[in-house]
């Protein structure tokens, strides 16, 4: 029995999450403390990979990370390869599960009132200092809730990453594509397991997701 | 020394004020909505201000003209938040601590002496969830004072507490502001408090003020009819000056009559011109049925008592007097009402006495 596909799986949404949690952070901050022109217009590009069908989501990445892509180009022209490696794939789990990171960090972050921050802004603190010893402290537990969710969405993702990263065993062969694989060329009992592991994964991250979020 | 001059439009009104104060406690009173957090936010710097000016002593805060704009952060000024504002994952003495600057063996004594004063000694460990709403508003007092402002801006502090501890925590605030004479500004609606705590007043109203003066002044002798009625004045009625005599003013006034009241120092009247004048519940008095009345006076009612209601220690008489039933309320004490068998349905003579009038141009 192969386990790369697993190991790859969780190297890649490891990557997704640090990726998501980092650009998801930012985000999350400046559509909760900032107002400006077209909040709501970013609020809803965000949150579309929530929506949108993961292929037509995978063809957007194609097209701007293939060679021809305007990011790509720049990518290339650095040695960085995107599109069918592995980096493909962090690219797919990272974009796929940025709004379920985005959605409870800013949620959190709102919930840190501005009398607090004002009132430690009062005492002399800067913005910094304000982040660090009243935002992040009363808002970590959703900001940790929502890494567990990005991870957990990572993880299954399938349809970008199938596009962006394709289906190479042993080089892009992620858990989920490979069970598609396994059913697909009937070995059952590979799919049997992969499908056992990812479903106790699953079920685990949302019951933790659970524990941390309730004790808000 | 704190002086502001700030403009800003709101959605439904514009906020203009110019104060000037030295080291006392100035109470902004107002009704809900007239403003008075948002002038509390200009100062601090929380909200900028269209235009205007703040100086804090020798220190420009803000000026439009000059395009000066200290941060936050760098205006050393006080501000206890209507509900707190304590930081709920730090303990009552990290709370203290938190905007003292300097080495941690200083700041450590300096919290155990705030709380002295604060009564707060033994809640050093507790969490804000744990303590009552007046040791949270202590304990957010000794935070603000611990950073050591030279301004104090107070955002409602009693108002979410219960009476009892209102009153007792109003005595703490004047003795603190006794040991530390900070320029501070008080926010209230509470006509009680306002008179309980503010030496000076400023009436706001729509985002401007519309008197300010000491206690007295804005109490008895309002300037405008808002004012009176923000003072719990209750009895304002609208008259047209038919004559002077000597230092009084003669008010016609329908179904009250001619009113002889004293003219307020610095006002031209001309005959004709529309007054209001108004005189305060407790100020009016009741006389006895058996009183011989002699002919010098002045301002004699007749009344029917229309309603009755006792509050405490005082009962608030709802009276009507001539052909439009003008109403009148009148607080007596309770023995008063009690001895004159004053009820609804009886009839009673009133005075407006003369010394007790204040007259509005």
């Amino acid at each position: 029995m192969d386990l790369f596909p697993l190991f790859l799986t969780i190297k890649v949404s490891f990557f997704a999450t640090v990726l998501a949690l980092v650009t998801g952070l930012a985000l999350a901050w400046v559509m909760a403390k900032k107002d400006f022109w077209g909040k709501g217009l970013l609020d809803v590009i965000i949150m579309q990979p929530l929506v949108i069908p993961p292929t037509v989501l995978g063809y957007y990445l194609l097209a701007l990370f293939g060679r021809s892509g305007w990011l790509g180009g720049v990518l290339d022209s650095l040695g960085i390869e995107i599109v069918f490696t592995w980096k493909g794939a962090v690219v797919a789990a990272f974009i796929s599960s940025l709004p379920l990171f985005v959605k409870p960090a800013r949620a959190a972050l709102e919930g840190v009132g501005a009398d607090l921050e004002n009132a430690a802004r009062l005492l002399g603190k800067t913005e910094w200092q304000v982040i660090r010893t009243i935002t992040l402290p009363l808002a970590w537990r959703g900001i940790l809730a929502g890494a567990v969710m990005a991870f957990a969405r990572a993880t299954g993702e399938f349809g970008a990453t199938l596009m962006v990263a394709g289906n190479i065993p042993g080089v892009t062969q992620t858990l989920p594509i490979a069970i598609y694989d396994a059913v697909q060329s009937g070995d059952s009992n590979a799919a049997n397991l992969l499908v056992l592991i990812i479903t106790l994964f699953s079920f685990s991250v949302l019951f933790a997701a659970g524990k941390i979020g309730r004790r808000l | 020394m704190l002086e502001i001059s700030l403009k800003k439009q709101l959605e439904d009104f514009e906020v203009g004020v110019d104060l000037r104060l030295d080291e006392e406690l100035l109470v902004l009173f107002g009704p809900s909505g007239a403003g008075k957090t948002m002038i509390l936010k200009m100062i601090s710097g929380i909200v900028k201000p269209d235009n205007g000016r703040v100086v804090s002593g020798s220190e420009v805060l803000f000026d439009s003209t000059s395009r000066v704009n200290v941060p936050v952060r760098n205006r050393k000024v006080g501000y206890l938040f209507q509900d707190y504002a304590l930081f709920p994952h730090m303990t009552v003495e990290e709370n203290i601590a938190y905007g003292i600057e300097g080495p941690k063996a200083s700041a450590g004594k300096k919290v155990s002496e705030l709380m002295g004063l604060m009564r707060l000694a033994g809640l050093e460990k507790r969490y804000p969830h744990e303590l009552s709403g007046g040791q949270k508003q202590r304990t957010a007092l000794a935070r603000t004072l611990a950073a050591e402002p030279s301004v104090l801006l107070l955002d409602e502090p009693f108002s979410a507490l219960d009476y009892q501890v209102r009153e007792k925590l109003r005595a703490d605030l004047l003795n603190i502001h006794r040991i530390y004479p900070i320029t501070t500004v008080l926010v209230t609606h509470d006509l009680e408090e306002a008179f309980m705590l503010g030496k000076k007043i400023a009436v706001i109203n729509n985002g401007s003020i519309e008197q300010s003066g000491t206690r007295e002044d804005v109490f008895y002798r309002p300037k405008t009819r808002n004012v009176a009625r923000f003072m719990g004045v209750r009895n304002i009625f609208a008259g047209i000056a038919s004559g002077l005599e000597d230092s009084n003013i003669l008010i016609d006034t329908p179904d009250i009559g001619v009113i002889k009241a004293p003219r307020p120092p610095g006002v031209q009247f001309s005959p004709g011109q529309d007054v209001s004048f108004c005189i305060r519940p407790e100020e009016i008095l009741v006389i006895r049925p058996d009183r011989v009345l002699g002919k010098v006076q002045d301002n004699i009612l007749e009344c029917d008592i229309t309603g009755a209601i006792g509050k405490g220690s005082t009962h608030i008489l709802y009276l009507e007097t001539g052909q439009g039933r003008t109403p009148l309320k009148v607080e007596l004490p309770n023995f008063v009402v009690r001895k004159l068998e004053l009820a609804v349905g009886r009839q009673v003579k009133v005075s407006l006495k003369k010394e007790n009038i204040w007259v509005i141009a």
